[in-house]
């Protein structure tokens, strides 16, 4: 099962009050890493678009609206997932919400 | 007269490995010897000095490169740099606007030979169309020779292109007709078409063509699959052709590099292939890569020899630069070797442990002192592209009437063309960027503006930190309706004030 369009899905196995992430889970068959801003969540796909480095390490520039994979240095917007310095290619971006002390997920529209 | 007293200098090209003094004046090499005197004097008691280090493999202009070349630079303690295939023989003169007077680190340029305005992006999402061969305006390139040959020190090729291995026979026909070496490009060959030829470039290459990335462990390396060097990287070696270790993202391997060292080619070149995808880590800068050819069993020494009498000879360089001679430019690199535990990562995320690192502390260039800021080059302005989307940048403000009228007329002309940022996806789409670069320079051309003013009048337009970039592969990054809305917006400024 991969994630559904539009629709929340819960998140296993991971507690927002303890969990420290940035924090890589799946959802289905999905893998995504899940990061907390200042007032919220967001995630995005695991393995970056370009060499498939893991997403767990890469960082938040520019006040939390890039992210950029560390193997490579290719910046993505957190927005969008569309690609700052790497035409071509794009990140997948979910909406990440917390439910009674546990994480909901859907692709960002 | 300049005193660098008591460090320990290591001049390879002069034989010189012990504590010494150096005397600079104006600008150049006065003298080595014990006890100079003079009207300053800078101790330098327990660092390593060397003639100013030559790295042959950056990154400056285009896409890949910085907004700040200084940062990878004399920064770093490298007081010359070669682009390495920035831009081809249509943007040499747009690499030449945007850069003379900007740097204080010298800048030179090997052009690639077969993509008419250069590296695009990431070479490996532009697609390999008809038009990056067919562009090879020999009497251009022999003009261009004639006119500004001494900043051109070789030309790039890779050994790739899905045409078979006539492109790479056709580059080193044209490199031998301008009288440079080949640099040639055997790394990260699994993202690249066409690469089923890549190991003929090892026959092609001649005695002085410089073969980089020797250590990738991509296919189509040096390293047979027992381990073993292939016969024609043997045969290569014999005649004369010079190896590059050009670590860059993708191309550095400890793996490659431990068996090709222990089987005795040891390459005659260290570069770093810095770019924005790469200062971050694994790359970080030239000393960091001549660190990890330390860890390769290499001594102090040999890592200077090639960073400064090697680079210096392979291109016809050493009348100016990678010796201390009196006379010579003082161009000069001062470091420390620091002792400590570290860790150096190859481009695959294996690490290797050693037990001391590289330091540049201080450069010269023409005798100018500059201490080192090994972090400037990760300013996120410097390596990023930011496009000021929200608001015009302040520079915006400050155009000339000139500039002005010109960015009018290329709005003009650009609303007659259609192009949309899909044109990046799947993959760059080369025709329409050199339709747009097309027409910029038809518009500097009627406008008769010089190009510096075309160029840095455009640029301000849209960035805070200007890029010294090819002006058709930034059009087509950017919205065109943003593109059209902030030029009009220029030229009608122009309007208000006359």
């Amino acid at each position: 099962m991969s994630v559904v369009e539009g629709e929340w899905q819960r998140i296993d196995g991971v507690d927002a009050s303890t969990a420290r992430f940035p924090v890589r889970t799946k959802c289905g068959t999905e893998g995504i890493v899940i990061f907390r801003t200042g007032d919220g969540y967001f995630g995005v796909q695991q393995a970056c678009p370009h060499q498939g480095g893991s997403m767990t390490n890469a960082v938040l520039q520019g006040n939390g609206s890039m992210i950029r994979c560390t193997r490579h240095n290719y910046v993505f917007r957190t927005a969008n997932g569309n690609p700052v310095n790497c035409p071509g290619f794009r990140l997948k971006i979910f909406e990440v919400r917390e439910v009674e002390g546990r994480l909901q997920v859907r692709p960002a529209a | 007269m300049k005193i660098l007293r008591g460090a320990h200098v290591i001049d390879p090209a002069q034989g010189i490995d012990r504590v010494v003094d150096v005397a600079i004046a104006d600008g150049k090499i006065h003298s080595i010897g014990e006890a100079l005197q003079g009207a300053e004097v800078i101790d330098l008691s327990g660092s390593y000095l060397s003639p100013g280090w030559i790295d042959i493999h950056v990154h400056v202009y285009g896409t890949l490169g910085f907004a700040d070349p200084d940062s990878i630079g004399i920064y770093q303690g490298v007081t010359s740099v070669i682009d390495a295939g920035g831009p081809g023989i249509d943007t040499l003169d747009e690499f030449a606007a945007l850069t003379d007077g900007r740097t204080i680190t010298r800048l030179y340029v090997g052009p690639y030979c077969m993509r008419p305005i250069g590296l695009i992006s990431l070479n490996f999402i532009e697609g390999d169309t008809p038009r990056t061969l067919t562009h090879i305006p020999i009497v251009k390139w022999l003009d261009y020779m004639a006119a500004e040959g001494d900043r051109l020190r070789y030309l790039k090729i890779g050994a790739y292109g899905g045409f078979g291995v006539g492109a790479m026979r056709m580059a080193k026909g044209l490199a031998e007709t301008v009288g440079r070496p080949l640099y040639i490009h055997i790394g990260e060959q699994q993202l690249q078409p066409g690469t089923d030829d890549a190991n003929e470039v090892f026959r092609i290459a001649g005695a002085g063509d410089i073969i980089t990335h020797i250590f990738h462990g991509n296919k189509y390396g040096v390293l047979d699959n027992d381990g073993r060097i292939l016969p024609e990287v043997w045969d290569a070696a014999r005649r004369g052709v010079l190896f590059d270790v050009g670590f860059g993202g993708y191309n550095f391997s400890w793996s490659v590099a431990e068996k090709v060292m222990a089987q005795g080619l040891v390459p005659q070149i260290i570069s770093s292939d810095l770019q924005q995808f790469n200062v971050l880590g694994p790359v970080y800068s030239l000393a960091h890569v001549m660190g990890a050819c330390m860890r390769l069993g290499m001594t102090v020494r040999d890592v200077v020899e090639r960073v400064t009498s090697n680079p210096a000879r392979a291109l016809a360089l050493d009348d100016r630069a990678g010796a201390l001679k009196p006379g010579m430019p003082a161009d000069i690199t001062v470091f420390d070797v620091e002792p400590g535990e570290f860790q150096v990562q190859d481009t695959s995320g294996r690490s290797r442990a050693t037990n001391s690192r590289l330091l540049p502390r201080m450069a010269f260039k023409d005798g100018k002192l500059i201490r080192c800021d090994m972090e400037r080059c990760q300013d996120e302005r410097n390596w990023l592209i930011q496009i000021a989307e929200n608001e015009p940048p302040a520079a915006m403000a400050r155009l000339s009437d000139v500039q002005r009228r010109f960015l009018g007329r290329l709005a003009e002309t650009l609303a007659r063309i259609e192009w949309t940022t899909a044109d990046l996806e799947p993959k760059f789409n080369l025709p329409k960027a050199l339709v747009l670069h097309d027409a910029f320079r038809g518009v500097v051309a009627q406008s008769g503006i010089p190009l510096k003013d075309a160029l840095t009048g455009f640029f301000d337009c849209f960035l805070n930190h200007p890029f010294t970039m090819q002006a058709g592969v930034f059009l087509i990054r950017v919205p065109r309706r943003m593109v059209l809305e902030r030029l009009q917006a220029a030229s009608q400024s122009a309007l208000v004030e006359q």
